[in-house]
């Protein structure tokens, strides 16, 4: 024995102390379910402990639809008509065009979409997003040998790319107001990878937006944006409204006018959409090395490539953060037009206000249905 | 080979009383001392960074677990009746009410202000996701959000509250 019996209730207060509070924490081992009964009443009245701590909006409400991580996809546009105009420009470099206006027989014209969307920095008071993307549109014509336009041409060979970077930034100003800043740089054209343009012919793209978010169900905003999402440059004004509705079944999705959605909420993991999006970019016609008759370097031309796409879209979780989106919709041609650009510099017409210079090509297109699937990673 | 037991009579008793005296007060001295350099700090109330609840961190054996307390709206718009776990993937727990439930599961202090190997349960969506929580200073909490590897992931910041007196 190793004490005496008399210090036995002497022994149990100091060992009950030593493990003191390990006993009095102990709950039941199902750490699912809280049994333990308590006031929560006591949580109602409650203060930072940190001197000057103060609360700050969330960049999201409740209801939305995820944030996409990481985006794969597949667009795909069915048969169309191409108008391909003459060319009413002045050739100063080698070569000699072929000026005929020509109709063609798309086929179809579809390719891979890939996104990245990455949060750098998630503070309470600044959230800053990185993302990258990549898309690409390739046209099969029904009779390619005959084609002899060189726009057709071109993009039969190379077809259109983006890749772009972005950034988004999220500023509570505090616990309802905020600011949102979103840009981008794209790289935009017909070029490959053996015939890449110089970075001279970024495109910028931006976006500020001051917002209020005066519930957990609705926020709202209005900015201004640079924008080429009509295919050529344009300064237009945004509004910014999402919302859902108090049973969450009902809610909108709304960046007006670049896309603009009413969502119904099945559950928290299927969602529909109806809406449309604005979809441009202007690209830069830079390869020329297997396509005669089309030197484009030297007259700097830009197709101006802008459709309205009116869709619906269904996404829902294939398996926790694994979501499946695909969409179908009716892709109306808004500009497919070639624009040439005197010493770099961008020609701005305020949605045709100012007509002057003029498109050297004016193309049209028939208007066909489009479907697209994705598989995303959600952030979240 | 004989084994010795040690008894009483092999420690004079005046040695023993000081030896138990000692033991009782360091104890006392140990049970009662402010924990503040390990992972105990973690325990206390925290705000996440939307303000639409308040989460109770405890300590359950060796490890930490996060409960709700507080819901900014407790009552359910629909029903009318207090908020319940409906977006939870398992029908059998969407029933489950929300205040109590443990959001946070299964943390373990490694050192260096950083509790890792737990999960964070997003009642908004019924997912859940790996989590590491950083302490930044005493008063907030980086809570990473993440799926497999950490840079897809979202970190929300928490601060501590006290109850007011």
């Amino acid at each position: 024995m190793l004490f005496h019996s008399k210090f036995l209730p002497f022994t149990f207060v100091v060992a009950a102390f030593s493990t003191g509070s390990t006993i009095w924490a102990q709950v039941p081992e199902n750490t699912d379910t809280i049994i333990v009964e308590e006031d929560y009443s006591l949580y109602d009245n409650v203060e930072y402990t940190e001197e000057g701590a103060r609360r700050f909006c969330s960049p999201k409400i409740e209801g939305l639809s995820p944030a996409k991580l990481i985006s794969i996809g597949y667009d795909y546009q069915m048969g169309y008509n191409m108008s391909a105009d003459t060319l009413n420009s002045i050739q100063t470099g080698p070569g000699s065009f072929n000026l005929t206006a020509q109709d063609a027989q798309v086929l179809s014209s579809h390719g891979m979409r890939i996104g990245f969307n990455i949060p750098v920095i998630a503070k309470t008071n600044l959230v800053w997003q990185l993302g990258a993307n990549y898309w690409e549109q390739r046209y099969n014509f029904a009779d390619p040998a005959s084609l002899e336009n060189p726009m057709l041409k071109t993009l039969s060979a190379y077809g259109l790319k983006t890749a772009g970077l972005s950034t988004t930034l999220f500023k509570p100003l505090n616990d309802k107001y905020f600011l949102l800043f979103q840009g981008s740089a794209d790289y935009s054209g017909n070029y490959t990878l053996k015939d890449m343009m110089p970075l001279n012919y970024l495109k910028y793209s931006a976006a500020l937006i001051y917002g209020k978010r005066p519930s957990e169900l609705k926020q709202w905003g209005v900015g201004l944006a640079r924008t080429y999402r009509v295919g050529e440059i344009n300064y237009i004004p945004v509004v910014l409204y999402n919302s859902t509705d108090t049973r969450n079944k009902w809610g909108t999705e709304i960046l007006f006018p670049a896309r603009a959605h009413v969502r119904r909420t099945i559950n928290s993991r299927n969602m529909l959409f109806a809406g449309f999006e604005l979809e441009g970019q202007s690209y830069r016609m830079w390869n020329t090395s297997s396509v005669d008759a089309f030197q484009m370097r030297d007259d700097e031309l830009e197709i101006r490539r802008g459709e309205i796409r009116l869709r619906m879209v269904y996404e829902f979780s294939l398996k926790e953060f694994i979501w499946l989106s695909i969409q179908g919709g009716y892709r109306i041609n808004y500009r497919f037009d070639m624009d040439r650009l005197i010493n770099g510099e961008e020609n701005y017409r305020a949605f045709g206000l100012i007509d002057q210079p003029g498109y050297v090509m004016i193309n049209n297109l028939t208007n066909p249905l489009y479907f697209n699937i994705s598989i995303n990673l959600v952030s979240p | 080979m004989q084994t010795k037991y040690l008894t009483n009579k092999h420690i004079p008793m005046k040695k023993l009383s000081f030896i138990l005296v000692f033991s009782f007060i360091a104890t006392l001295f140990w049970s009662f001392a402010p924990t503040n350099t390990g992972g105990d700090r973690l325990i206390g109330v925290w705000e996440p960074s939307n303000g639409r609840a308040r989460v109770k961190i405890e300590k359950i054996g060796a490890k930490y677990y996060g409960k709700i307390v507080w819901i900014k709206e407790p009552i359910d718009p629909v029903t009318k009746k207090p908020k319940t776990d409906k977006n939870n993937p398992d029908p059998d727990l969407q029933k489950v009410p929300l205040m109590g439930y443990r959001m946070l599961k299964d943390f373990t202090y490694k050192g260096n202000d950083e509790w890792a190997d737990g999960t964070i349960y997003d009642a908004l969506n019924g997912s859940t996701y790996s989590c590491v929580i950083k302490m930044t200073n005493e008063n907030t909490l980086n809570i990473r959000g993440y799926i497999g590897v950490s840079v897809l992931g979202r970190t929300d910041v928490w601060k501590r509250l006290a109850i007011k007196k």
